[in-house]
């Protein structure tokens, strides 16, 4: 290791130290913490022995309307940012398109997506549209940039033959820059969506729609174990998105990108 | 018989080396001609400034009496007449055979034919006729990756004969493959140029193939032409540089060990 990359580590280590300092992180806290967890622990496990059907209900219709939320947010803003991430795409547009518009991407990246859901929250009322316009607007900025750098990384030559016979931008996009990045944008819709159901969780601590609502209404009424309910409803919900997103990568994803989708005649 | 491809003076920037001789290159309407050279010797560059994918910093270039330009409406015409293939051949490796051929179609589809590749009945009768010409009907629906290398070439080859093409521009396109497979693949082209009387202009790594197949075969050292040999009566019909270079090329080809 070089002096310089020593000192540099040693940099990141006494900013650790005085920023922790600064918050007041007390690493005692944390210890004498611990027995909490063994209470909190015994309350869900006898809370949730007697979940009433009243809250099964309940977890399952905000939990379902977490998930299309979370669908229909991902859907449009992936719709969106596709033809932006085509006019953000260096080997696409000229300089004067590409930069504005990646400016713009950034800026609408910028936001965590609860804040759009506060922002959305206030301009257009509580409840699950400004969940799903929060979440339209994270995804159109997350997965555009994602977009762009996989049609930036498309072979050249393909496109450079496809211009010199002819073919016009739209032509070209059709026939080559889809064809060719279609696992990635698949497998872009997949993450976003799986990513899309946790944080479309939470937005309901803004008010935002969905079965956030319940865990904050619960911590705010101290009902740790029901909150412990809705929170093991959302943990069991994203394993299974998550498994099936895995599957379906499997299936279609990795496949196409590896070529081992052979036919034998 | 009218010169289609002319080009006069090419010279294209370059600070270390300046090919600024001034000369007159003649490519003649349906001849098929063959370019050789040793590496480097802009062969590659010859081409790409008869489709307009380059434009000369000095001198002028004219293809059917037009300055190729790739953003230059009235060249945009001509372009999606001339068959393109490069080295690398610049197919879609994730479309099928069929998409791949129908992209020298694209430029005479309308908008919705070709956002939902609903291809028109002509245009399919034209890609079997082309497909069954090179021997992969029957493929049409193959992933490109999923063919050998002799097989992407006919893909190639027929996305360029799918162009209705005038002039047909194929940079080194046998050079990977066996001498066999070359042969096929050479007389596929012939056979076509032959049929549509196109202009061919071939760049060949091997003379052999070169003085095999095409009418005239032109020797290209630092961006021009240095002589063109007439291969019917094997004469040596322009020689328009003397000097001891173009010896050495020759030389170089007459020796099978390089
Ligand atoms: N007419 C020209 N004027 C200036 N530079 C040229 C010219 N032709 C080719 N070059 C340069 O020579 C190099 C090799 O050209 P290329 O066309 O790739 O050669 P080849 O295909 O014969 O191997 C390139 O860097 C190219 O820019
Ligand atoms: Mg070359």
């Amino acid at each position: 290791m070089t002096p310089k990359s020593n000192l540099v580590i040693g940099m990141i280590g006494a900013l650790v130290v005085a920023g922790s300092w600064h918050i007041e992180a007390n690493p005692g806290e944390f210890v004498d913490g611990l027995p909490n967890l063994w209470l909190l622990g015994g309350e869900v496990v006898a809370e949730l022995a007697e979940v009433e059907y009243r809250m099964v209900d309940r977890a399952f219709w905000s939990m379902l309307e977490t998930i299309l939320m979370a669908f229909i947010g991902t859907m449009v803003g992936y719709a969106l940012a596709f033809p932006m991430s085509l006019l953000a795409s260096r080997n696409l547009t000229s300089k004067w398109v590409y930069a504005p518009m990646r400016g713009i991407l950034a800026a609408v990246r910028t936001f965590p997506s609860i804040m759009w859901a506060l922002l959305f929250v206030i301009m257009v009322g509580p409840g699950p549209f400004a969940g799903v316009l929060a979440i339209t607007m994270y995804t159109l900025g997350f997965v555009a940039k994602l977009q762009y750098e996989s049609m930036e990384t498309i072979d050249a030559d393909p496109m450079d033959a496809a211009s010199s016979i002819g073919l016009s931008k739209l032509q070209i996009v059709r026939f080559v820059v889809v064809p060719e990045s279609a696992s990635h944008l698949l497998g872009h819709l997949l993450y976003m969506f799986d990513y899309n159901v946790r944080q479309t969780s939470i937005l309901g601590l803004v008010g935002a729609g969905g079965i956030g609502f319940y865990i904050i209404t619960h911590i705010k009424f101290i009902q740790y174990g029901k909150t412990a309910f809705f929170m093991l409803v959302v943990l069991i919900t994203v394993l299974i998105v998550d498994w099936v997103s895995v599957k379906l990568r499997d299936r279609y994803v990795i496949k196409s990108q590896r070529g081992v989708v052979a036919d034998v005649p | 018989m009218v010169p289609v491809l002319k080009t006069l003076v090419i010279m294209i920037s370059s600070k270390r080396r300046s090919h600024a001789q001034r000369h007159l290159n003649t490519f003649k309407a349906g001849i098929n001609y063959a370019i050789v050279g040793l590496s480097g010797s802009g062969k590659s560059t010859l081409l790409k400034l008869m489709n307009g994918m380059m434009v000369p910093s000095r001198g002028t270039v004219l293809v059917e009496d037009c300055k190729p330009d790739q953003r230059d409406r009235q060249f945009q015409k001509i372009m999606s007449r001339i068959g393109y293939i490069p080295q690398s051949l610049g197919l879609v490796r994730n479309s099928t055979v069929l998409d791949n051929v129908m992209m020298g179609a694209l430029p005479r589809m309308r908008l919705m034919q070709f956002l939902l590749k609903r291809y028109s009945e002509e245009d399919l009768e034209e890609a079997r006729r082309v497909l069954d010409k090179v021997g992969l009907l029957g493929k049409e629906d193959r992933k490109t990756y999923m063919l050998s290398g002799g097989e992407k070439r006919r893909v190639a080859i027929a996305r360029a004969f799918m162009q209705g093409p005038r002039i047909l521009l194929a940079d080194e396109i046998v050079s990977e493959l066996d001498g066999t497979t070359s042969r096929e693949i050479m007389n596929l082209v012939a056979d076509m140029q032959k049929d549509t009387r196109l202009t061919a202009v071939m760049i060949h790594h091997d003379i052999r193939l070169a003085l095999e197949f095409a009418d005239r075969v032109a020797v290209i050292q630092e961006g021009r032409r240095v002589m063109e040999l007439g291969v019917d009566n094997d004469t040596i019909l322009d020689f328009q540089s003397g000097d001891s270079t173009t010896q050495e090329i020759l030389e170089m080809y007459d020796d099978p060990k390089e």
